[in-house]
């Protein structure tokens, strides 16, 4: 009687043990598991969004230091801080799911007509070094007039590049900054056009 | 792909033990019919043992079968978190390390790779460098493919940032500095510059971190970037761009009072 009480609970206890290791082995792999892999939309859009966004702080410094307009310095700030903070945000997942900041594919290739969308290498809406060499060396309402058409067609570009992202992921943690980005960046689109007629000035 | 051959290795212990136990219970319901004390069967004991045992046999294979089949699963989610944790354990340096040439003046001469401002012309123990003191402002390097020659001092500032500097000897074919310049241009914390005098072709620099190659084909450049590109940086966050554009080997200094 003992002993077969014994064995139950030897059983019981065994039983217990594999639960939980299972358990515990399921509930720490599967977070890993559903991680968005190295080739994945989600990486390859936090790696070529960050390298986007880089170049609009870029522009926005500028704007915030060279700007005439208030407005545009306004703006430049603005832009600035936000798009630093998303790109801490992008690079802050690739380092949760275990990724490196640099992609082994081409840039945007995790869109599905990504590759189709650079010029000379450029993603959609990037300033070549020529325009930002402009951009640097120009000064009063020259500088504001191209800032604000640089930074439209960079806005146009990103927000082309969030759609492909929204509609590969279902990632709610990147929709989430994703939507964030194109309702920021639509209105940002408006307040451009509107600098550009107080400009008298018309988009590139 | 060879962890988880091994957890195949050791499942079959697990299920032959598992066997064991209903096995070894064949005798339990015996002694329960008994009702005597756990070491005393006698002739009666065994006649009313006969149907139960049975019985318990025919119970027994339906919880093996179960039980081996968890365990079995149990094994494979084993098997591959084991080879997913060390996918994934393998850090940034340990993937560095891992390339074969490169040179590691993080582990080889930690004491050169000082990182403090200091103005004017500075002397570096590697060439090109790869850290120690620097000028306080960087080389912009927001994928920036200079032609001409930079400033050692500037550059410097740019691999604390966490950039990879791409030198190439002047003589380096067309064809040649344009693929690397193809794998720089619109690619933030990228620069690339002409490096005369250079003892290789290609030299590629993260702080602390160096690797000389003979082409631009080498498929070491992509695994360095790769590695190093962000990775490297000192200054977590810090960024590429406001920095100085110009070229020349001498370093430019800040025109202010402080």
């Amino acid at each position: 009687m003992g002993e077969s009480r014994r064995r139950l609970t030897l059983v019981a206890v065994a039983a217990l043990a594999v639960g939980v290791l299972l358990g515990f082995g399921v509930g720490w792999l599967v977070p890993r598991l559903t991680a968005p892999g190295d080739d994945s939309a989600e990486a390859g859009f936090a790696r070529d969004m960050s390298s986007h966004h880089a170049q609009a702080v870029e522009m926005a410094l500028l704007a915030y230091r060279n700007g005439e307009n208030p407005g545009v310095r306004q703006l430049g700030y603005d832009i600035a801080t936000v798009q630093q903070a998303q790109i801490g945000v992008m690079q802050t997942w690739l380092r949760d799911w275990g990724l490196s900041p640099t992609g082994s594919r081409p840039r945007m290739a995790w869109m599905p007509d990504g590759q189709q969308s650079l010029e000379n290498g450029l993603m959609p809406g990037m300033a070549t070094p020529q325009q930002l060499e402009q951009l640097r060396n120009a000064k009063g309402r020259d500088f504001d007039v191209l800032f604000c058409q640089l930074m439209l067609r960079h806005h146009l570009g990103g927000i082309h590049m969030v759609d492909g992202v929204l509609s590969e992921t279902s990632d709610g943690e990147v929709q989430g900054l994703a939507e964030g980005m194109k309702a920021g960046q639509t209105k940002e689109v408006k307040i451009l056009q509107d600098l550009l007629t107080d400009l008298n000035a018309k988009p590139l | 792909m060879s962890t988880p051959q091994g957890g195949g290795g050791s499942r079959r212990p697990s299920v032959v033990s598992t066997g064991k136990k209903p096995a070894a219970s064949k005798a339990t319901p015996g002694t329960k019919a008994t009702k005597a004390p756990v070491k005393t069967t006698g002739g009666k004991g065994q006649r009313k043992r006969i149907a139960p045992v049975k019985v318990s046999q025919g119970r027994a294979w339906g919880p093996i079968a179960v039980l081996a089949a968890v365990l079995l699963v149990a094994l494979a989610i084993i098997g591959y978190a084991s080879w997913y944790i060390y996918q994934g354990s393998i850090t940034w340096d340990e993937r560095a390390n891992g390339i074969p040439g490169i040179v590691n003046f993080r582990k080889t001469q930690p004491n050169v790779l000082e990182r403090n401002h200091q103005p004017g012309s500075l002397t570096y123990p590697m060439s090109p460098p790869v850290g120690g003191n620097h000028n306080q402002i960087w080389q912009n390097c927001m994928g920036d493919v200079y032609t001409a020659q930079i400033a050692n001092e500037h550059a410097v500032h740019s691999l604390e940032h966490g950039a990879v500097w791409i030198t190439y000897r002047p003589d380096l074919p067309a064809d040649q500095v344009e693929k690397l310049a193809s794998k720089v241009r619109g690619q933030e914390m990228m620069l690339m510059s002409p490096y005369p005098g250079l003892d290789a072709p290609i030299s590629l620099q993260a702080w602390g971190y160096q690797l000389k190659v003979d082409n631009a084909s080498d498929g070491r450049i992509d695994e360095f970037i790769k590695a190093l590109r962000v990775n490297a940086s000192l200054e977590e966050g810090a960024v590429c761009s406001g920095g100085i554009t110009v070229t020349g080997t001498t370093p430019r200094d800040l025109q202010t009072g402080g």
